[in-house]
């Protein structure tokens, strides 16, 4: 399964609304806890729909450094460039 | 039956289970879908090297060595190898991510500089993280990355470790907000392990089957799924904490899988896997073999347990399998059970003279206006015999007075399980104890000796098993532009449906006008979250004056949170602040909020 930028970033904002606190806006700069309000536990399943949605398998140490929506975005495209499933 | 009841140090233990070929520990690995098995043999093994390892590295009996390693098989034997070389291990929680790596630093810090730690061990990715931590701590000799010592050939040189010497030192949050080292000595572990499995569980050697995802830097997972399987040989898989939060269902695809008979977790375990199990995930599954399905870390809700059994009752879960369970650090990790094999047992009783008498009077609940009074408070078992419990007004700084049957006060506690103290902390030390008598901080009663658990006379809000200080919160808050500095309170509140407390934010603020609030309410939410990654269920601005203040002009942060619950906040403050009346009047109508309030109203600050 492969995806073009375009559409991971479109996958994932639509996931981020799902999870996210009632009112709050969901760009690449939005703080996952600050602004999102999703905390370590919302995280995880997070993650677990971002596993189901790109088909792929992120390790714990991965998520160390994450903080933001675009953080996580730049994370997941380049496991998909790695594993050739990023187009252009 | 006599040899089992001489107590036997950890080294000992691991020695002894050594002989065993067919039982021993399985670690699951996510990203390689691998389950490495360890033989007792194998741990023997493996726990050696390590533990030699140490040795090489410099470090003698009575040093100190701080663990932080993510990876379950190299915290086991990098644990068990210093315990048997008489280092003394003392583990440290991992980076959480999420941007907290400026706390995360400091607590770490606080812990390596307060332990005495010569040597710290973590793994390569996390060593870097920790930067210049070594530079911080004048102690702190080295930080070594595990990989090299997975690979170590390095023999343990003997050691004699012996009942009386020091375990290990658990780092637990106090009422300081600062970790303090609970210090736990061989002879703790042989009491505590006894009363847990020999006495709470019945646990048979080498038959039982445990199966853990907790933490193992935290005493319900280490104590209970590292160190007393040992004692008993029995078999453990442990999955990683972060698997279970991410995918509930491998969990009880782990116990289905390796037939697990014993297996825990906080209250919120329970209540995750109700929410996030789905149908076509409970395909094929089968609990009938889990017979001890343990509950506690954090404040107990008979109904999420509930709740679990009705849901996998189908697919053989017995909610006679449940066990409730009493403990803390302080006590190395169990204070009671209650009774196996009889499942959730909730004592009814009128919330109302809880508040007037400070007294568990049992109600029959029959009628509607019945169960508007009544509250329900779930049972946690008897003392385990060589222990004693009783209860306390709080301040009874002697333990003179027990109080009575049914008598609402502080638990204390008295027994072979009790530690010590905290690790180079006398005066914490010294008021952790009343006349002997171990001070819990939590309020609760007897009944038939049955202890039953009310709430907490600390502060302290537990969310998903993490404890949290409303002086950090508060802190966080007060930094932000508009908040008037010091006249912030946070509580934890329980709501009337849900599986956690509500944690309110109340701060001061001469900030005028619909939008300026609502912009520096997700400032100060902003704040909160960003620093001490807990997301806040309700912030609330208020006039000025409003927050209550004993004469003294100290923050009352107890009668906050009753204003809260009754609703009286926001008749206090002006009307444009009532944004959430509707929770709040939902709130004073429940019965566990008008019981905490009852309890924590009229005791008052500190």
């Amino acid at each position: 399964m492969e995806f073009t930028r375009e559409k991971v970033r479109a996958e994932l904002l639509a996931l981020f609304r799902n999870h996210a606190q009632a009112g709050a806006e969901v760009t690449e700069a939005s703080h996952l806890v600050g602004d999102l309000g999703i905390d370590s536990l919302g995280v995880m399943e997070v993650i677990a729909d971002i596993e189901d949605a790109f088909k792929m398998s992120i390790p714990d140490d991965a998520l160390r450094d994450v903080d933001t929506v675009g953080s996580v975005m730049r994370s997941i495209e380049t496991r998909l460039q790695k594993a050739g499933r990023l187009q252009g | 039956m006599s040899s089992a009841h001489e107590p036997r140090t950890v080294a000992q233990a691991i020695e002894d289970a050594a002989s065993s070929t067919k039982t021993g520990y399985r670690f699951v690995d996510e990203q390689s879908g691998a389950e490495p098995f360890f033989t007792h043999g194998g741990i023997e093994r493996a726990s050696a090297r390590f533990g030699g390892a140490l040795q090489a590295l410099g470090l003698k009996k009575g040093d100190r060595v701080a663990l932080i390693l993510p990876d379950n098989a190299d915290f086991v034997f990098a644990f068990l190898g210093a315990v048997r070389a008489g280092i003394i291990p003392v583990p440290i929680y991992p980076p959480t991510g999420l941007g907290k790596l400026a706390g995360y630093l400091e607590n770490t810090l606080h812990i390596v500089e307060r332990s005495g730690a010569k040597v710290l061990v973590t793994s390569s990715e996390i060593k870097l993280m920790l930067g210049t931590i070594a530079a911080k701590a004048p102690a702190l000799q080295k930080v070594i990355a595990v990989e090299p010592v997975r690979t170590a050939k390095e023999e343990l040189k003997p050691a004699k470790v012996e009942l009386d010497d020091v375990c290990f030192l658990q780092f637990t949050s106090g009422s300081t907000s600062r970790p303090k080292g609970v210090t736990l000595t061989h002879r703790n572990m042989a009491a505590n392990v006894r009363a847990i499995m020999q006495l709470g569980l019945g646990v048979r050697d080498s038959v039982d089957s445990g199966v853990s995802w907790l933490p193992l830097y935290h005493d319900m997972g280490l104590i209970g799924f590292v160190i007393a399987p040992i004692y008993h040989k029995n078999t453990v898989t442990f999955l990683p904490p972060l698997l279970f939060l991410k995918r509930p269902a491998r969990w009880l695809d782990a116990i289905l899988r390796h037939r697990g008979t014993i297996s825990f977790g906080p209250n919120f375990a329970y209540a995750l896997c109700v929410k996030r199990i789905k149908e076509p995930e409970m395909q094929g599954l089968d609990l009938s073999s889990w017979r001890v399905a343990g509950c506690g870390a954090e404040p107990i809700r008979a109904e999420n347990l509930r709740a679990f059994a009705t849901k996998f009752e189908s697919v053989g879960f017995s909610e006679k399998a449940f066990v409730c369970c009493y403990g803390m650090a302080e006590s190395t990790l169990a204070i009671s059970f209650s009774r196996l094999g009889t499942g959730v047992n909730v004592d009814v009783v009128e919330g109302e003279k809880l508040w007037s008498e400070r007294r568990a009077e049992p109600i029959a609940v029959e009628s509607e206006a019945e169960s508007e009074r009544a509250a329900p408070i779930v049972q946690c078992g008897s003392a385990f015999p060589e222990h004693d419990i009783q209860v306390f007004a709080p301040d009874d700084d002697e333990s003179k007075t027990p109080l009575g049957e049914r008598e609402v006060g502080e638990i204390r506690l008295r027994g072979p399980s009790v530690m010590q103290g905290y690790w180079n902390e006398t005066e914490l030390s010294t008021r952790a104890f009343a006349g002997g008598w171990l001070k819990t901080g939590d309020l609760g009663y007897l009944a038939s000796g049955a202890v039953h658990i009310c709430g907490r006379s600390k502060e302290v809000i537990i969310v998903n098993g993490r404890n949290y200080y409303p002086q950090d919160l508060e802190w966080e808050a007060g930094g932000v532009q508009g908040v008037r500095k010091g006249n912030v309170i946070a509580f934890g509140t329980m709501k009337p449906q849900g599986d956690r407390e509500r944690v309110v934010l109340v701060f001061e603020t001469q900030v005028n006008g619909d939008e300026a609030l609502h912009a520096l309410k997700g400032e100060v939410r902003k704040a909160v979250q960003q620093g001490i990654g807990l997301t806040i269920d309700d912030v609330v601005g208020v006039k000025v004056g409003v927050l209550p203040k004993t004469s003294s002009g100290k923050l009352q942060r107890a009668k906050a949170r009753e204003l809260y619950e009754t609703g009286e906040l926001y008749i206090r403050s002006s009307a444009r602040d009532v944004d959430r009346l509707d929770t709040v009047k939902e709130l004073a109508k429940s019965q566990l909020g008008y019981f905490r309030t009852a309890i924590f109203g009229s005791k008052g600050e500190e």
